[in-house]
């Protein structure tokens, strides 16, 4: 049918759906330029019923454009979508009504509305051909909501039902959004880096929900910059660089280091970045730490130059020890010294006076003025020491700190005065750990630092904590990376229930003991 | 304890929100009738005549306008805008239509009125929701502007002065009556029948926002517009359609506010556009969107009625009425702000 992909037919699961003849989808020649800037060339592309897809690629690589493609919000300027075999050009309710669900990050559910009217209203509203002077056929909202929910394993009982979705936490939340594509009768659930806010146990659910998925013959295609991950739940790969697809194969004839290469065009180390003793003169005490609710009794010590990794699961209390250590959300009980001196840390401002580095976990939300230039969020947090006396911002004085930075670091922004959204995932995050470094801090707390950050950038991110560390700056990594922690710590603490639980020795624990430490209890 | 038994689990603080005041945060609109049998019982101990069957009719009959208004800026709030033209809206219609029925067609009878100033009401509203969608601007801005247009209309090019003649059938509808009471002391208590516009309005927004996919896409769109455009809810057709409802609203309250006074001033209803939003929000509608409820904006309707009215019976000056809303105001914000943080 298409010899421009030879291994295709090697699926045995695509022949075993009667009603798939051809492939589900057909992606001929697309191309899409942003003001005359490419960003697909000549994408071809198939997608047969029943198998799994991962779309990997570094940010900017023009991932994102091809799936708004394929959801309808993007036309592409050249090229050919089929259905079917059909040819068909897409908007959103089209690519709905033609089985094509998009599960971005945000997971697309109405915050406002209930699990039901999420699982099961996009079912009316793409029947009625997006119309809206309909009336609801309430008792197939619910009919077709419980069949859903039960299908992803999610209770059906009417007080869950009508819980509104943002009471519900991530987890739960993805598996409404799978739901609503079971509900709408989806041919393909695209999920854009479904996992990053997951934990693993929550991750192996997915993958089992997914697992479902493929048995009823859905196509899933994963977006994902986890290859640990993507080769567990194996599949087929496509690779993107540049706008153009590099690559594609089984993803379990190749290894991770040769995905990787393809990704970036450069080999990566997959080594430990960690080298070298640590154990210079005691930076930071914690004593007795503890925030009511959250966490406490917690107890620890950090020389300069070292790198502490903390890890748990969502409800240990290591995000709200993040958020004490800097200020965020102060504890109210036990010590903090820095250097010998007791801190009482009760806003972020007094820990950026300490010397405090922060990068939080969200940089969307908690971190960046995303409208901003790159050049102000850096600055943002020493903007004190760059009035003159008339007390107005030297902007000659700030050009220069963020141009400083921004080599240091090596921020790629075509200008530092364009605003700080246009930068890749994996640049903002520098942009972030740049402005942390602006206050010369003797603590960094790095807050999940390469969450939704490609290959490339994870590398040049590692580099720069080790090289902090190595200048003397203590580091707290707080991640649920596991091989993040495990390249890049001296020491990993992994918390339970608001204590610490267990201590390890980065350069000797492995993977699997550190997962079950973790779910220990559970 | 809505929370499903998954949520409370995963999130062992919340359950600590128990109690009455957890409660009444999770049920806004319950808060409203708290504070309505709070300030009715206080209000009858200390004036019998709170409960009088003269009282309770006219608190109704002063509902009707502030109800009309109240559910028609809930259902732009519920879709993420916000509304501040529909007292101009309504200001416009009422004396145009009142002055030019006058002039030209006395004999119109009153159902015709009432249609001319739903489809005025809903073409103005119309031009709001087309504004807004168009220039991506927010409502708030777009909606103050037209405001001051409309309002500078009416004065520069129908007229400033008030209108005392106004047409018989017009008169007639305000005098209908659906119930009639004898009181002790021999007055009679008349219930108009206009209150059942409220009634019907009530019933109609209800349907709409719960049983229709329009009022769903109104919540979506109020809950989070780029999602809601990424599943296929037309942001254009909702935003006009919110607006358009809204004004409808204005141009029959507008009417009834002339009917019920028998005059119409081309200076009135300005101004009350704040007690509307304080009612709305009163109800538990966020003022950020994607929410609130029929019931509970017209709980806040009667709550602000209530203080507006009886607080006089209790010996308060009425000065002292914006004080007590206030105070409410700042209340129900805390106690909801606290559901958002949680």
């Amino acid at each position: 049918m298409n010899s421009q992909n030879p291994s295709r037919s090697v699926n045995p699961k695509a022949e075993a759906d009667p009603s798939a003849a051809g492939p589900f989808l057909e992606l001929r020649g697309i191309h899409k330029r942003f003001s005359g800037v490419y960003a697909l060339r000549g994408i071809d592309l198939t997608i047969e019923a029943g198998q799994i897809y991962h779309l990997m690629g570094e940010n900017g690589c023009g991932k994102s454009t091809l799936i708004k493609v394929i959801s309808g919000a993007l036309t592409p300027d050249e090229g050919s979508i089929l259905i079917g075999g059909r040819e068909v050009v897409l908007s959103p309710i089209g690519a709905l009504s033609a089985g094509v669900e998009t599960v971005y990050q945000d997971l697309s559910l109405l915050p406002n509305l209930s699990v039901a009217e999420n699982t099961a209203l996009s079912q009316q509203l793409v029947e009625s051909g997006g119309h809206l002077a309909r009336r609801i056929d309430r008792t197939r909202l619910m009919e077709t909501a419980v069949r859903a929910l039960s299908a992803v394993g999610l209770p059906t009982d009417a007080r869950f039902c009508a819980t509104a979705v943002e009471e519900l936490p991530i987890a739960t939340r993805q598996l409404v959004a799978i739901a609503r594509a079971i509900a709408t009768d989806a041919k393909l659930v695209i999920m854009d880096e479904p996992t990053s806010a997951l934990t693993k146990r929550e991750v192996e659910n997915l993958i089992g929900v997914v697992d479902q998925l493929r048995a009823h013959g859905v196509a899933v295609l994963f977006v994902s910059h986890k290859l640990d991950e993507s080769k567990s739940i194996g599949g087929r790969f496509i690779i993107m660089r540049d706008g153009a697809k590099v690559m594609e194969g089984n993803i379990a004839d190749h290894s991770k280091s040769e995905l990787g290469y393809w990704m970036t065009g450069k080999t990566l180390d997959v080594v430990r970045y960690r080298h070298g003793a640590h154990g210079g003169e005691p930076l930071l005490d914690v004593e007795h730490l503890g925030r009511a609710g959250a966490f406490s009794g917690v107890s620890f010590s950090l020389a300069r130059g070292e790198i502490i990794g903390i890890t748990g699961l969502l409800d240990s209390g290591r995000n709200e020890l993040a958020r004490a250590l800097v200020g965020v959300s102060p504890a109210d009980a036990g010590v903090i010294r820095l250097a010998g001196q007791p801190l009482t840390l009760r806003r972020p401002i007094d820990a950026i006076e300490a010397g405090i580095g922060y990068v939080p976990e969200d940089r969307l939300s908690e971190g960046l003025f995303l409208e901003k230039p790159v050049r102000s969020n850096i600055v943002a947090e020493v903007l004190g020491q760059l009035v003159n006396r008339f007390g107005k911002i030297d902007v000659g004085r700030s050009r220069s700190l963020a141009a400083k930075i921004a080599a240091e670091l090596q921020i790629v922004a075509a200008n530092l005065d364009n605003p700080v959204q246009s930068l890749s995932g994996g640049n903002q995050q520098r942009v972030l750990i740049g402005r942390g470094l602006t206050i010369n801090p003797k603590l960094f707390v790095l807050h999940g630092p390469t969450i939704g950050v490609d290959v490339g950038s994870k590398d040049t991110i590692f580099r720069i904590i080790q090289k902090l560390a190595g200048d003397g700056m203590g580091v707290i990594l707080i991640s649920d990376d596991m091989p993040e922690l495990l390249q890049n710590c001296d020491r990993i603490i992994v918390m339970r229930k608001g204590l610490i639980a267990e201590t390890f020795e980065a350069e000797t624990v492995d993977e699997d003991t550190l997962y079950r430490s973790l779910l220990l209890e559970r | 304890m809505s929370n499903s038994t998954m949520t409370a689990s995963d999130r062992p603080t919340q359950t600590s929100m128990a109690g009455l005041s957890g409660w009444l945060i999770r049920h806004p609109p319950l808060f409203t009738l708290l504070l309505i049998v709070l300030v009715s019982l206080v209000i009858g101990a200390i004036s019998p005549q709170f409960w009088q069957v003269a009282n309770i009719f006219d608190m109704a009959r002063a509902s009707v306008v502030t109800g009309l208004f109240g559910l028609g800026f809930l259902v732009v709030l519920a879709a993420g805008g916000i509304d501040m033209s529909f007292t101009a809206i309504a200001a416009l219609l009422m004396y145009w239509l009142t002055t030019a029925t006058a002039s030209y067609a006395p004999w119109m009878p009153m159902g015709v009125v009432l249609a001319a100033a739903a489809v005025g009401g809903m073409l103005l509203g119309m031009c709001n929701g087309l504004l807004v969608h168009y220039l991506k601007a927010p409502a708030l801005i777009v909606t103050i502007g037209t405001q001051y247009v409309i309002r500078s209309f009416l004065l520069t090019f129908i007229g400033t002065e008030l209108f005392v003649n106004i047409p018989m059938s017009i008169e007639d509808f305000g005098k209908y009556e659906i119930w009639r009471v004898s009181t002790d002391n021999g007055s009679i208590a008349i219930l108009p029948a206009y209150v059942l516009v409220l009634v019907v309005a009530g019933i109609v927004t209800w349907w709409i926002l719960n049983r229709t996919l329009m009022g769903r896409a109104i919540f979506a769109i109020g809950g989070n517009s780029d999602i809601a455009e990424r599943l296929g809810y037309d942001l254009k057709k909702v935003q006009v359609f919110a607006f358009a409802y809204s004004g409808l609203l204005a141009g029959v309250a507008g009417m009834l506010h002339v009917s019920s006074n028998r005059l119409a001033n081309p200076f009135d209803l300005s101004g009350t556009e704040l007690g509307v939003i304080a009612a709305v929000v009163l109800g538990g509608a966020r003022i950020t969107g994607g929410s609130g409820t029929v019931a509970g904006t017209l709980l806040g309707v009667v709550l602000v009625t209530l203080v507006n009215n009886v607080l006089i019976l209790a010996g308060i000056p009425s000065t002292w009425q914006a004080f007590v809303v206030g105070c409410f105001i700042v209340l129900a914000g805390a106690l909801f702000a606290t559901r958002e943080r949680r």
